[in-house]
């Protein structure tokens, strides 16, 4: 049913920086073997939680990010330490990735730890909310990621009020905000994005697009070919990036948040792929209904982790045996072992998972609290 | 609050006057305050609460935004949560019901959310209530909505010393509030009053006796207390005194005040302009049912809206809305169980 094609033609120049050169031939080689490491690490969390899932350990829903994992560390790879994120309920690695080049285990990085992002899955005491709302939903002020709630779109009125406010103090801070493509029917993504180019707002919006939103086609949701297309009712750029490429995601993001931060305004980067499982794990069998199995296997054909190999490999970064050592790309969680990914990697995550599985959960009383800011109310 | 402390200071106001005397006081008291709404900066309002602030404070704190309420009060929630204090004025209350996700969803639930990291000092104000003909969508009272969504303080004054001193305590709370005025009392002559000094405030929290009495309660707030008051004039002649109280907060609800007045009256009737079926007057009478029943002499009564829309025109709108007879009516029934 959908267009599965993410080469053809874009709604703005394919190639913004023209005739400069592409902002990821800046890259050092350390960062392209870090870019291929996060992609490694992002899969495996997703494949970890999908089995830590399907053995009841987790309570709630689980919204895969496999296969959509360039457009999260591509999007975030650009972005400066400072700089505002907000992430939907398919981002979950996006709460780590963000400023994990500051060093995965360098405490003041501003991003999430592994052990925050785990002890918030497994509903601990120790997760950033407390464990009071579930998976995607929290976020840090600290740490510069907007927390959102299930209503979608959401988060872009709210994005808008963050980077006007970090204008006017002076800031060079940008916000880049994550939505699928389904959310971009909303008013609130309207609305947001309205406000947002009327004042030129350092915001830069990346649309995954990955055909689906729940059991509904694309074409269902957005009347043009592009949901990038719809940048033009705004007057801002509207690109469209090969979202199984982290470096097509990282030059488009980049080149937005480079346009952002020298004050020309907000962007849309449309990101396309296809989402690998159902909308939710209580939807990966009843996804059949609505999608041909020919058309899954088609949308996961091109895994991102082989297309960023293939590119260190081309590059000279890599070599072929390297490459090759661990093979994840094309395989399903149920397929796919711990032997599969680099051993820093698997070790990663289980420090965040372990910590989790041996932390307390909330007191009962806690339920209580915070529902008003009242002076020496209890302190997290 | 006595009568004297109330006029020791300033010239008289009115209701309207009130509000952009707190405004301005608050923005200059205030660097990081922002104010946003539609139409509130060139035309300083659609009835003026906001005449002056762009001038004064720039049209980086001042914002004229789109007609997009949803994104007038997202855009306070993130400008709140990078550390700043906002005003987000709906044009009516009656359009809050656009920007209800953020409100409800959002805004009420953020601090929660957050385990407590980050407050949101919001104040969501607009011109509300029926009375003066203007029909469906902009005579509503919809407070209920927002005393059912945890994390929301709502206050509603009724006399522009109490508009003064809540807007200014809204701004300070560090929660949000949903900020109800009367825009059929904003310019009326007969309310104009000495109000706070720049450094007061009316707590959030605590309710007024405007009138006492022995006989019976009377609990409402709003433009509905006048009604009150002037039942409780008419039920005077008749022998009945009739004490009133201004309940000025709904969230948090000052319970004390109520009690205090049924430990005294054992009679109370609860008047509301908005609908009756889970409007706030049955609130208060549910909160009386639980904590003060032994007080009660006689069955509690409402006068409320009929479950109705406002109609426009006077005939059909005066006939769903509570007025000073159908109070007294309410007042002689219970005074004569």
């Amino acid at each position: 049913m959908s267009s599965l094609s993410a080469s053809a033609a874009p709604a703005e120049a394919a190639e913004p920086w023209g005739t400069d050169q592409r902002p990821s031939s800046s890259l050092a080689p350390q960062d392209l073997v870090e870019i291929l490491n996060q992609l490694f690490l992002a899969r495996y969390f997703d494949v970890r939680l999908i089995k830590e899932k399907k053995r009841g350990h987790l309570r709630g829903t689980l919204y895969s990010s496999h296969n959509q994992e360039a457009i999260l560390v591509g999007a975030l790879y650009g972005l400066e330490p400072f700089d505002w994120i907000s992430p939907i309920h398919r981002d979950m690695p996006a709460f780590f990735l963000k400023d994990l080049k500051s060093g995965w285990r360098n405490p003041d990085r501003i991003g999430m730890s592994i052990q925050e992002v785990c002890a918030q899955i497994w509903g601990k005491a120790a997760s950033p909310g407390r464990a009071r709302d579930n998976w995607s939903h929290i976020g840090s002020r600290k740490k510069r990621i907007i927390h959102s709630t299930s209503m979608l779109a959401s988060t872009v009125p709210v994005a808008a009020g963050v980077a006007y406010s970090e204008r006017l103090r002076g800031s060079k801070a940008i916000v880049l905000t994550f939505n699928g493509e389904g959310a971009t029917a909303r008013g609130d993504f309207h609305e947001g994005l309205n406000f947002a180019a009327v004042h030129k707002l350092p915001m830069v919006t990346v649309i995954e697009n990955n055909m689906w939103a729940y059991g509904t086609p694309l074409e269902l949701g957005c009347p043009t070919p592009f949901v990038a297309d719809r940048a033009k009712g705004y007057g801002i750029p509207g690109l469209v990036a090969d979202g199984q490429d982290v470096f097509d995601v990282y030059d488009k993001v980049r080149w937005c948040i480079d346009y952002a931060r020298a004050g020309h305004g907000p962007t849309v980067v449309e990101c396309r792929t296809y989402r690998a499982y159902g909308h939710g794990d209580h939807d990966d069998d009843r996804a059949n209904k609505y999608r041909s199995p020919e058309e899954v296997a088609e949308g996961r054909r091109r895994d991102p982790i082989a297309i960023c190999k293939e590119r260190l490999v081309e590059l000279g970064i890599l070599a072929r045996e390297e490459a090759d050592r661990y093979q994840p790309e094309g395989k399903s969680a149920s397929e796919v072992r711990d032997e599969d990914f680099p051993p820093d990697v698997v070790a990663y995550v289980r420090e965040g998972v372990q910590f989790a599985i041996r932390s307390p959960y909330p007191d009962a009383e806690e339920a209580g609290w915070w529902v008003f800011h009242e002076e020496g109310e209890p302190q997290p | 609050m006595s009568l004297a402390a109330e006029s020791a200071v300033g010239a008289k106001r009115n209701y309207l006057q009130a509000l952009n005397e707190a405004l301005h006081e608050e923005m200059a008291r205030n660097p990081d305050m922002i104010c946003l709404g539609e139409d509130i900066g060139l035309l300083g309002g659609a009835f003026g609460v906001t005449e002056g602030l762009l001038a004064r404070f720039g049209s980086e704190r001042v914002i004229d935004t789109p007609i997009s309420e949803s994104l007038i009060v997202g855009a306070a929630v993130g400008m709140a949560l990078e550390g700043r204090t906002v005003m987000a004025e709906m044009q009516f209350i009656d359009f809050i019901s656009c920007g209800f996700d953020q409100i409800v969803n959002n805004l009420a639930t953020f601090h929660y959310r957050s385990a407590g990291e980050v407050s949101m000092p919001v104040v969501i104000r607009g011109p509300a209530g029926a009375y003066g003909g203007g029909a469906l969508y902009h005579s509503q009272m919809n407070e209920a909505w927002f005393c059912h969504s945890p994390g929301l303080k709502v206050v509603c004054p009724s006399r522009p010393y109490d508009a003064k001193g809540l807007l200014k305590a809204a701004l300070r709370d560090g929660n949000p509030v949903v900020f109800f005025e009367i825009k059929e009392l904003y310019r009326r002559r007969e309310l104009e009053e000495a109000v706070p000094g720049p450094d007061e405030i009316v707590p959030i929290g605590k309710a007024a006796v405007r009138r006492e009495g022995r006989d019976v309660t009377l609990i409402s707030y709003g433009q509905n207390v006048y009604h009150c008051l002037a039942a409780a004039d008419k039920l005077q002649e008749e022998g009945i005194q009739a004490e009133v109280i201004d309940l000025r907060s709904l969230v948090p609800l000052d319970e004390d005040t109520i009690l205090a007045s049924l430990a005294k009256t054992s009679r109370v009737v609860v008047v509301n302009e908005a609908p009756r079926t889970c409007g706030f007057a049955g609130e208060v009478l549910a909160r009386i049912a639980e904590l003060g029943f032994e007080y009660l002499d006689a069955p509690p009564v409402r006068v409320t809206r009929l479950d109705t829309p406002v109609p426009w025109v006077k005939p059909l709108e005066s006939y769903v809305l509570p007025d000073v007879e159908k109070v007294a009516l309410a007042c002689r029934k219970v005074c004569s169980y």
